[in-house]
């Protein structure tokens, strides 16, 4: 495959994108990339649990606070994880713990990783990047 | 597990990981720049920590 010739996953790229977003490391699978996408849905799935279990909160937009909304942004770009742990009552976060802080850095990490994943897999699909 | 240190090393080690495997494709530059990232998130952390330090 050539530069500029893109992968061909068979979907169309809004969805490939989408599908990219919901589960870590699936745009890539799509694309054939699977030794590099069990990493990238290991390491983002392991960032999660960890900030979960750290008692990190899942952090959504707050009035009267605007950097909650870019956190929120890399709240839920962790996609799937983020709807299954609000699902599941999970992710409030403790504010007393010690961990808290670690826990919702943790937690915006994978949201973020997840989002560069998804211009990875852009990248691929469109040609801009070959491996 | 609430122990800082080992924290921040997980956060460091999983952030070397992810980008080695986004930005290198040679498996052994990838390791190398794993390796290099990894101390470079570490022991910065620890030096920022230093010169916090007489701050209160």
């Amino acid at each position: 495959m050539g530069r500029g010739e893109g992968a061909k996953p068979g979907l169309p790229l809004a969805v490939l994108l989408g599908l990219a977003w919901l589960v870590p490391g699936l745009g890539h699978v799509l694309l054939g990339r699977k030794s590099r996408a069990w990493v990238f849905g290991a390491v983002v799935l392991g960032s999660f649990v960890l900030g979960i279990l750290c008692q990190g909160e899942l952090i959504l937009p707050k009035p009267g606070d605007p950097l909650s909304y870019f956190a929120a942004v890399a709240t839920v770009g962790n996609g799937l994880l983020f709807f299954l742990a609000r699902l599941l009552g999970l992710g409030d976060g403790v504010p007393t713990a010690v961990t808290y802080e670690y826990g919702n850095t943790f937690l915006l990490t994978a949201g973020i990783m997840n989002l560069l994943l998804v211009l990875d897999t852009y990248d691929m699909a469109v040609g801009k990047k070959e491996w | 597990m609430a122990d800082h240190f080992t924290l921040m090393t997980l956060h460091a080690l999983l952030l070397a990981v992810f980008f080695a495997f986004l930005w290198k494709k040679d498996p052994g530059e990838r390791k190398r720049y794993a390796v290099k990232v990894f101390l470079l998130l570490l022991l910065g952390a620890i030096a920022v920590g230093w010169l916090m330090y007489p701050f209160p």
